[in-house]
């Protein structure tokens, strides 16, 4: 039996895969301050479903897939431990000069961002490498030792050791390493170079940071999830989610933590990846949509989306990780997001009401309407039946909450201020997505829509309408998409080198022996996972730019093209294309600078089947209400079961599909059909064109 | 989600349609900035950023700058669309116009604009798109992009574009670009920049073009309107908020040789009347063009009025042609704050003497209501943001380029301090600071110092952004440096009680220990054995220092922004000896 395990920000997600071609999800509120009780309370429902004690249940669990917002709440709440910062001497200021960048020119009301790490905790280092990798200056230790006599009266937990040009010649970082394990023992510490080896001394440094900042309190929470679990009887090997879309063993996970910023949101592409392929499609648009963000992302050709960039925080106002990442949009456009008027004009988001106290409809003591309260009154959610059954919805607060915050200040009718708000939330998804679309030169008219996260149905036909997208997926474990993803996803670990190289005067043997090294590490990787890893594969790549451009793009290469006679012409023709199919253009008189290769380790550790849950037996008639769209007005329309759907019937809007975890709006003009695997495959039929058009007379 | 929607019943808008709308022109001006940001090859434009995107209506109304330099759109892109139909009566599909003369509607020769008209399925034209970029040289005399001592455009050097075309049919017309080639120093980087421009105008044009097929022209052509109208009412109401009164500021430009040997002031008469929704800045009262590059064009006198305006309301508004009709800036000819007469010199027009119009503007409107405006913002080019050039001996290439290592601090404001990385005023804080590795491995160059000047701050209740002390030197060859530092005579002033900051300083310092100092403007060699040493500008004060929130001081000095004695002698602030606020003796020092 397999487990995955997603702690949310309201939810604990368990996914249980007893391997027998069933699947189940659970979900569990999420607690604080100490999530393992969450956890535990989750595991307890599947124990509980299956009619069997924890001890035994847990006993039975071969692997353990986790992921987590403990490292990311711990950076935004504060609670990362006293660091300390080690910077060349002359460059203290890196964390807080930064690489500068503003937005909203005219509003000087915003302040400046502090250090993330304080200057009062950074320490100059004399010494100094050069970009070609010589030592200008040698490292002065007598002034090590003095600043560690500095860190322990400053009583510091953890210390982030960044010098400019490590990743050329890593001496003098190396030799502070030694000299803190020796004189400053069991404080946690990170060395730039080791971490991040990318050039651009903020980017390193601030990965750095941040990720010495989250050991000790990362360490301390894998240790109590392996004892705990352990005490009520799991045996199975435990993995860590990462931010990049790939598995690590905890232990790994403890000797860097910042793996796991990321981690929940990361895996949801590697479910939609994997959904999308069994609708035949390779290049798939992947939604999550919970209580507080929206979070998209692009599988393309069935590759997942990469960045360089991630901010912790407002770009330019919070922290870059530095680190590579599943490129995961957000936005702050979930079905809790608040709808307000100012000075006559709607907001919706990105200000949420989270889960405590939740939309208004929730009648938790929410009293400002939500995008959820919006989709209540429209009568979409049907309000006796939330979330199975379990929580009853206040309509009549909802509606009295959209009339009082948007439809008076507006002038509108209520179900007019409801359709509003949820187009404004309509337009901010579509933004998001078109900035890893569009922008990136794909038409999303190519792209499945795979709709994951309990908030989802509302909106998705009218987003995949605007986007022009042709259809768009539920599966069956979309309420848990992040958890499923864990579940179908790959050990993955990369390996990276700096190495400077103009294809004009290519080194072939310098390259393959570059290439060698990589793929030797990769497969000491290999080794480290045991008998289980199977479908080893490794991805090279290049990292390159034509001269003097500073923003590299990624390559992919193989072996067979460094091994032909004419190796420099063919990366000059792929990274050609590639930059065509970036920015639309091409130099195709100019040579190739490559900065870095690249190696991307992956395995599996089971087969990656099909994660489903069992075909309901749930015969529930079909229910109609009153619903309110934009193109009918109040309309009586029927509300049909998921669980109880004919695969060979296609039902069509105005109407919903209700499951457990979720509802699915079928606007005037769309249809829906049940997949084979249980999902329902929604056709929005009416494109943009029509729609805007009508919209916009 | 930051969509503004209006009410639709009382003003007559539909608002969600409008914000819908506006967010996909914005979402293609991000699109051309993106793709020129990638791809571009000179620093000054893929690191620091030194670029904007906008797009204006056939009528040659701007419509969006998102993301862009305030200094280089905002009252200027309506003019240099407008130079270009004036030019070019003929427009054709296909077209695009390369535009860098300051006498036609452009910043300074130094920011090439790719212009790009957008016609419909019948051959209308409907929009025109602007992709603008500082290139790292523009073919002057020296080698520099900012000639602040150049007496006349013909001493500048550079060659100059009124709306030329350099496009026709999609494909280049060779003789613009070959006389680019003979003229521009690094003439390969360039075009790589080229590239960038032409690709992200067609970016633009491309986008556009698809938003009219699906929407209909129509559509969007109307939308443009009733946006403008919005925006407009937008501005009434906010303006509505404020004081009226009208006041006078001048803030004064360093002075340069040939120039007055007392500097050159920019001085704003500010009127705000919050009854009519208006607020007008009269530029009139200045002296005429002076023979050195810092003149300002007509679009920099212009949009450095407006960024006053805009930077100082009570609530940040979108700047578009309906938001600027609220706004009435006169500039008068042959003016160096006004409308410049060829061949009048300005090099430099983007920043110095603009900012010093900008920070005319935000003190004057200061001084009439104390809740909006803002103290002055560092000034900026020193040495740190200075060109560089030479032979890099490491490959024997000749290299040119502007480092943005740092520049101008930002002001104090009525609710908040200043912004650390400003650079000056007219970028708003929008360059990019360049990372010390990438510049010492693209240049013969060492950073040996980038670090905050502690006690720099213009003090106030909400004070200043801190100096920057930058040391850097030339690694194994000599090379040469231009720059034109304002901010050393004159550092930015605080406001409504507020105080200066430190003054801008820089130096040579030889291996030896040998000083050379340097002036305002300079051109010159830096040899091997030398380092320079720039000390940039912080923002000015905003308010009574001995009214900063206590806590704020402890926080500065805790964090070797402010020395302990400074936190007593200026904020009157007393501290105990593990850096926690003594409420006694400061009530005390504050008392007294």
């Amino acid at each position: 039996m397999r487990l995955s395990i997603d702690v949310g920000g309201t939810f604990t997600d368990l996914v249980v895969d007893r391997l027998s071609g069933a699947a189940e999800v659970f979900k569990a509120p999420t607690t604080y301050p100490d999530p393992i009780d969450g956890i535990l309370s989750a595991v307890a429902l599947a124990a509980n479903a299956q009619g069997i004690t924890t001890e035994a249940f847990l006993g039975g669990v071969e692997v353990l897939f986790h992921s987590t917002t403990r490292a990311i709440n711990a950076v935004i709440t504060g609670q990362a431990a006293r660091t300390a910062l080690l910077a060349t001497e002359g460059h203290p200021d890196i964390l807080l000069i930064r690489e500068g960048g503003r937005t909203d020119p005219f509003n000087y009301r915003i302040g400046y961002p502090a250090p993330y790490i304080p200057r009062a905790l950074t320490f100059e280092i004399p010494g100094r490498i050069l970009a070609d990798g010589g030592e200008r200056r040698t490292l002065d230790e007598a002034a090590v030792l003095r600043v560690i006599e500095r860190l322990k009266e400053e009583k510091v937990e953890a210390v982030a050791v960044s010098l400019l040009w490590s990743i050329v010649n890593p001496a003098h970082e190396l030799r502070v390493g030694e000299l803190l394990a020796e004189h400053l023992p069991g404080v946690p510490f990170t060395l730039a170079h080791q971490l991040n080896p990318t050039v651009r001394e903020y980017r390193r440094t601030s990965s750095c940071a941040i990720d010495a900042s989250l050991k000790p309190i990362m360490s301390a929470y894998l240790r109590a999830l392996k004892q705990r679990l352990g005490a009520h009887g799991m045996a199975g090997q435990i993995f860590a989610v990462t931010s990049q879309g790939g598995l690590v063993d905890v232990e790994e996970l403890a000797e860097r933590p910042i793996l796991a910023l990321n981690s929940g949101p990361s895996m949801a592409p590697v479910a939609g990846r994997y959904f999308a392929a069994l609708q035949g499609a390779t290049t798939a648009i992947v939604t999550d949509a919970g209580g507080t963000t929206y979070d998209v992302s692009l599988v393309r050709d069935g590759a997942l989306p990469r960045t360089r960039e991630t901010w912790l925080g407002p770009i330019y106002q919070g922290h870059l990780t530095g680190f590579p990442s599943v490129d995961v949009k957000s936005v702050g456009a979930g079905g809790g997001s608040i709808a307000s008027v100012e000075g006559g004009l709607l907001r919706v988001g990105p200000e949420s009401a989270r889960s405590d106290p939740g939309p208004v409809c929730y009648g938790r003591g929410g009293t400002r309407p939500t995008v959820t309260d919006a989709a209540v009154v429209l009568g979409y959610i049907d309000p006796d039946f939330f979330l199975g059954g379990r929580m009853g919805l206040a309509v009549a607060a909802a509606r009295a909450a959209i009339e009082r915050d948007v439809a008076i200040p507006l002038g509108l009718g209520v179900e007019e201020a409801a359709l509003a708000i949820i187009d404004l939330a309509t337009e901010s998804m579509v933004h998001a997505i078109e900035d890893i679309t569009v922008k990136q030169g794909v038409d999303p008219e190519d792209a499945v829509m795979i709709g994951g996260g309990g908030a989802a149905g509302i909106n998705a036909v009218l987003i995949a309408r605007r986007l022009g997208c042709r259809s768009i997926l539920f599966p069956d474990v979309g309420a848990a998409l992040s958890a499923a993803g864990a579940m179908m996803s790959e050990l993955t670990s990369e390996f990276s080198q700096v190495v400077f190289m103009r294809t004009g005067a290519f080194d072939a043997a310098a390259a393959n022996a570059i290439i060698a090294g990589l793929k030797e590490r990769a497969e000491a990787f290999f080794a480290s996972a045991g008998g289980r890893a199977r479908e080893r594969r490794v991805d090279l790549a290049i990292e390159g730019r034509y001269p003097s451009q500073v923003w590299e793009i990624d390559v992919p290469i193989d072996e067979a093209m460094l091994a032909a006679e004419d190796a420099a012409s063919r990366l000059v023709a792929a990274f050609h294309a590639r930059h065509q199919e970036l920015f639309g253009f091409r130099d195709d008189g100019d040579e190739v600078e490559i900065m870095g290769w690249r190696a991307l380790a992956r395995c599996r550790l089971a087969d990656e089947s099909a994660i489903r849950l069992p075909s309901g037996v749930d015969s529930a008639p079909t229910r109609s209400r009153t619903m309110t769209f934009r193109e009918t007005g109040p309309i009586e329309a029927p509300a049909y079961r998921l669980e109880a759907l004919d695969p060979s019937v296609t039902v069509k809007g105005p109407a919903v599909v209700e499951s457990n975890f979720t509802t699915v709006v079928l606007a005037p003009g769309s249809e829906a059909r049940k997949t084979a695997e249980g999902g329902l495959c929604v056709q929005p039929l009416v494109q943009s064109v029509t729609r805007l058009r009508e919209f916009a007379a | 989600m930051t969509a503004a929607l209006q009410t639709s019943a009382a003003a007559g808008f539909d608002g969600v349609k409008l914000a819908i709308m506006q967010k996909r022109f914005d979402g293609v001006t991000r699109k051309m900035a993106n793709t020129l940001l990638r791809t571009a090859r000179s620093g000054v434009i893929n690191t620091a950023r030194d670029f904007s995107c906008a797009l204006v209506t056939a009528d040659c109304e701007l419509l969006t700058a998102a993301d862009s330099y305030p200094i280089h759109v905002i009252g200027g892109a309506d003019l240099m669309a407008r130079a270009m139909l004036d030019l070019h009566p003929e427009l054709q599909p296909g077209d695009a116009f390369l535009h860098n003369s300051p006498y036609h509607g452009n910043s300074h020769a130094a920011d090439h604009t790719i212009l790009v008209p957008v016609f419909d399925d019948d051959g209308v034209h409907r929009f025109t798109v602007l992709a603008k970029a500082h290139q790292a040289d523009c073919g002057n005399s020296l080698p520099t992009t900012y000639m602040g001592l150049a007496r006349d455009v013909y001493a500048e050097g550079a060659l100059i574009f009124p709306a030329v075309k350099v496009q026709t049919g999609y494909r280049d017309v060779a003789d613009i670009i070959n006389m680019c080639l003979m003229r521009i120093r690094v003439p390969d980087q360039w075009r790589g920049d080229y590239l960038a421009m032409v690709g992200a105008a067609r970016i633009g044009e491309r986008e556009i073009t698809r938003m009219g097929r699906e929407l209909g022209w129509d559509t969007l052509s109307a939308h443009a309107r009733d946006w403008f109208d919005l925006s407009e009412r937008r501005m009434i109401e906010v303006i509505g908020q404020m004081r009226s009164g009208k006041a006078r500021a001048t803030c004064v430009h360093d002075p340069l040789p040939g120039a007055p040997a007392d500097g050159i002031p920019a001085t704003a008469d500010v009127i705000v009347d919050s009854e009519g929704g208006r607020i007008s800045v009269d530029m009139t009262d200045n002296i005429d063009c002076v023979p050195v590059g810092v003149n300002l064009s007509h679009a920099c006198a212009r949009t450095a009025a407006l960024v006053g305006v805009l930077n100082s309301l009570p609530t940040p508004v979108i700047p578009n042609a309906g938001t600027l009709r609220r706004i009435d800036v006169t500039l008068r000819e042959n003016c160096c704050v006004g409308i410049p007469r060829h061949p009048v010199s300005t090099s430099v027009a983007t920043t110095n003497l603009g900012d010093r119009v900008t920070n005319a503007v935000q003190r004057a409107l200061a001084q009439i209501d104390p809740n909006v405006g803002m103290a002055e913002g560092g000034a900026g080019l020193p040495p740190a943001a200075g060109v560089i050039s030479g032979a890099d001996p490491r490959n024997g290439h000749a290299f040119i380029n502007e480092v943005i290592l740092a520049a101008g601090g930002g002001p104090g404001t009525p609710v908040q301090d200043g912004w650390l990385s400003l650079f000056c005023m007219g970028n708003a804080g929008m360059p990019f600071y360049d990372s010390i590795e990438i510049d010492e491995m693209l240049h013969p160059m060492l950073v040996e110092r980038r670090s905050i000047a502690q006690d720099s701050e213009g003090a106030g209740a909400f004070r200043g952004a801190p100096g920057i002390r930058t040391e850097f030197r030339p690694v194994d060859c000599d090379f040469e440096l231009g720059f034109v530092s304002d901010g050393t005579v004159n550092p930015a002033q605080g406001v409504c009680g507020g105080l200066p900051s430190l003054s801008a300083r820089q130096f040579l310092e030889s291996d030896g220990g040998e000083i050379t100092p340097l002036g305002t403007a300079e051109q010159i060699r830096v040899r091997a054995d030398q380092k320079v040493v720039s000390l940039s500008n912080g923002g000015g004060g905003y308010g009574d220092p001995t009214t900063r929130d206590p806590e704020r001081v402890r926080v500065d000095v805790a964090e070797g922004l402010v020395s302990r004695e400074r936190a007593e002698a200026v904020y009157k602030v007393a501290l105990t000896a593990d850096l926690r606020v003594d409420a006694a003796a400061t009530a005390a020092l504050r008392a007294a």
